[in-house]
């Protein structure tokens, strides 16, 4: 007889993480597939010698040129910028730098306020309590009381250290009159639920040996497993599967071997951020019923990426402010310029956070800002530079273009032959017009923090962290995929739980909200599982 | 000589050579060979990326230290990027994990440290806040 689970789960990253737990511990019998593995902290590369020679292979964040047999190709040919993943359990948060904003309350009025792209079918306030909740199963550290934000629940841990750069450019922008604050981050900054605190050797974004970043591998998926959800690593899915009456029957996937089984479940939840779950739906096409992608009546599946464009501006004291040190997700932040200002060419705006700037490697075949230099002149560029300078990470509001989209690729598979996700992605006049002026005003917060010398990076080609919107969110089923519950309009028994269903970017770091989301789809599921749809 | 599976062999003393002239001694710090870089490091290195060996092999081949410059290996990087990568990410390897290097431009590595994490009581104190706080919110209202 097959086993039968009342949740199926694809993807054990952040969302994936949440959902599995919220819904193991209200008594669901909950089964996840992971293509990747659970995370071996013994190998993070951050405490080896080797470390920044391996950020840019086997721990690179680009599943490309990681390759390895739990990645699957991402063809990008065509976009002006590269999706970055991480494919484990606890997700692409194995590599993300842990800053933790939530989103702001005319994020999800985007089309009221501004005129642009939509409005979300849910308003700020229905993800505060999401929000909170969260705060508390990660440990956020971080200060209440920023202005940036309406009044919200304390963080359970006090703010990670500003270092020297983040105290000199908050003196900076008090001297501009410009807003900043301690960044909340997903990073502990004191013991907290049995994990070990940061430890500020700044190498979060390849891995955190220490524990201290939050990842649901070490935040979820214990208590999840603990209270009975199954965890299948090493799962690769080819496809959704559909029943008789149209519903989701289950998952089809493939183990290391390339061995095919079959998952049945209740409910399939998607967690596969919005290049793996949009490739999802749409190699689960199924002629009896959706022949263009499954949930995918829109033909909205796969349209509306958005990907944040990202610009690094860096800024070079005379002195030493070790800026190989400290946290990596930030240590200040600012919103100075991220609300629509009627006096620019441009709506919405860009959040700011204040970065290390990594060790020699970084400086002198820069991943970020900054130029090679050889001969007698690279001792000076290290001189003036090593140790010296911070960066202003910008991420700005990316609004959603019908063009910019995840489609199968006809010729590219994974290594299981399955075909690969091509990303076709332009960076809008629109967004160029907001970074130009982002940037300029990062230039001037370093200079006036004291900087000598300063660097621009525009719209880095390696920066898709923030895969969103492919599975867009919404109340009318022909221009949508899921509906307010992110359940699919289409398939009752199917729910996209990860940033898929971004309506719009927002302009902040999307983890926070992404596991916001998820909790509340797994609470909401909890609270409806009397109407629940399922197969027969 | 060091020598790979694949019989790829990289010749140290070239390898050295080019070294020391994208990374020579001025303004007080020492060039690639002075540190024993190559010698010391480059079967560590690319014992860590082995990747990097055959383009390096090929960097070689194609640079001839007796020509060589840094206007040349500019030059170079439009010619074989692979090439190049692999050249210059070998070479800022070895040198850079020379002990003598590192203490000459301060870097201990990527280091543990304690901090008390109440610090921040201190300049809350000392008002670094309040002007942020004195302006008010500057969030956007929204509707529901």
């Amino acid at each position: 007889m097959t086993y039968r689970a009342d949740v199926l789960i694809i993807g054990a990253g952040a969302s994936g993480g949440v959902a599995a737990r919220h819904l193991a511990e209200h008594g669901f019998d909950v089964v996840c597939l992971e293509q990747g593995d659970w995370p071996d902290r013994s190998s993070f590369p951050g405490t080896r010698p080797d470390w920044e020679l391996a950020i840019r292979r086997d721990w690179a964040m680009s599943p490309n040129v990681r390759n390895r047999p739990e990645d699957y190709p991402v063809v990008h040919d065509d976009s002006d910028i590269e999706p970055l993943m991480y494919n484990a359990v606890g997700g692409s948060m194995i590599i993300y730098a842990g800053t933790w904003p939530r989103m702001l309350p005319s994020d999800l009025r985007v089309r009221t306020l501004d005129g642009v792209a939509d409005d979300w079918p849910i308003a700020y306030r229905d993800l505060v309590p999401y929000y909170n909740a969260i705060d508390r199963q990660i440990g956020v550290s971080g200060l209440a009381g920023d202005p940036a934000y309406p009044p919200h629940d304390d963080y359970p841990l006090p703010p990670l250290p500003l270092g020297v750069a983040g105290r000199r450019v908050a003196e900076g922008h008090n001297r501009l009159g410009w807003h900043w604050w301690p960044e909340p981050n997903a990073i502990l900054s004191a013991p907290y639920d049995g994990r070990r605190p940061c430890v500020q050797r700044g190498v979060c974004t390849s891995g955190c040996a220490e524990g201290a970043k939050a990842s649901t591998d070490l935040t979820h998926w214990p208590q999840a497993t603990a209270a009975g959800a199954r965890l299948i690593t090493g799962a690769r899915v080819s496809q959704i599967t559909i029943g008789p009456r149209g519903l989701a029957t289950g998952a089809t996937w493939l183990d290391h071997a390339g061995v095919e089984h079959h998952q049945e479940a209740d409910v399939v939840i998607l967690a596969a951020n919005a290049v793996g779950t949009a490739r999802l739906l749409l190699l689960s096409a199924d002629d009896r019923f959706c022949p263009d992608g499954l949930a995918n009546s829109s033909g909205l599946v796969g349209r509306r990426l958005m990907m944040h464009p990202f610009s690094v501006v860096t800024g070079w004291w005379d002195d030493q402010v070790e800026g190989w040190q400290g946290h990596f997700g930030a240590s200040i932040t600012t919103y100075q310029f991220y609300e629509t200002d009627a006096d620019r060419e441009f709506v919405r705006g860009a959040k700011w956070a204040l970065s290390p700037v990594g060790g020699p490697l970084n400086h002198i075949l820069p991943m970020r800002a900054g130029n090679e230099v050889w001969g007698p002149d690279h001792h000076v560029l290290m001189g003036q530079t090593f140790g010296r300078g911070a960066s202003w990470a910008i991420f700005g509001e990316d609004l959603p273009e019908k063009y910019n989209r995840v489609e199968l690729d006809p010729d590219r598979t994974d290594s299981h032959g399955i075909p690969a996700p091509r990303v076709t992605y332009r960076i809008s006049d629109h967004s160029r017009r907001l970074m130009a002026f982002q940037e300029e005003r990062a230039t001037e917060s370093l200079k006036a923090s004291g900087c000598r010398e300063t660097a621009v990076a525009s719209m880095i080609p390696y920066s898709g962290w923030h895969l969103m919107g492919t599975a867009r969110m919404g109340d009318n089923p022909a221009i949508s995929v899921v509906n307010s519950r992110q359940q699919a309009h289409d398939v009752a028994n199917l729910y996209i739980a990860d940033a898929s269903v971004f309506v719009t970017s927002s302009g902040v770091n999307p983890t926070c909200t992404i596991t916001a989301l998820a909790l509340r789809t797994a609470d909401l599921l909890v609270q409806n599982r009397s109407e629940q749809k399922v197969p027969a | 000589m060091t020598t790979a599976d694949n019989s790829t062999v990289i010749d140290v003393d070239r390898l050295e050579q080019l070294a020391d002239i994208m990374l020579p001694t001025a303004h007080g710090m020492p060039s690639a060979s002075e540190v024993g870089a190559v010698n010391s490091y480059l079967d560590e290195v690319l014992g860590w990326r082995d990747d990097l060996r055959q383009p390096l092999f090929e960097a070689l081949s194609a640079l001839d230290p007796a020509t060589f410059t840094v206007e040349r290996l500019s030059a170079f990087l439009a010619e074989d990027e692979n090439a190049y990568t692999a050249l210059t990410t070998v070479v800022a390897a070895c040198y850079y994990l020379s002990p003598v290097v590192r203490d000459r431009i301060g870097y201990p590595g990527q280091v543990a440290k304690t901090y008390d994490p109440f610090a921040y009581t201190e300049w809350v104190a000392e008002g670094l806040l309040d002007p942020v706080v004195e302006r008010g919110p500057i969030w956007r209202e929204a509707p529901e």
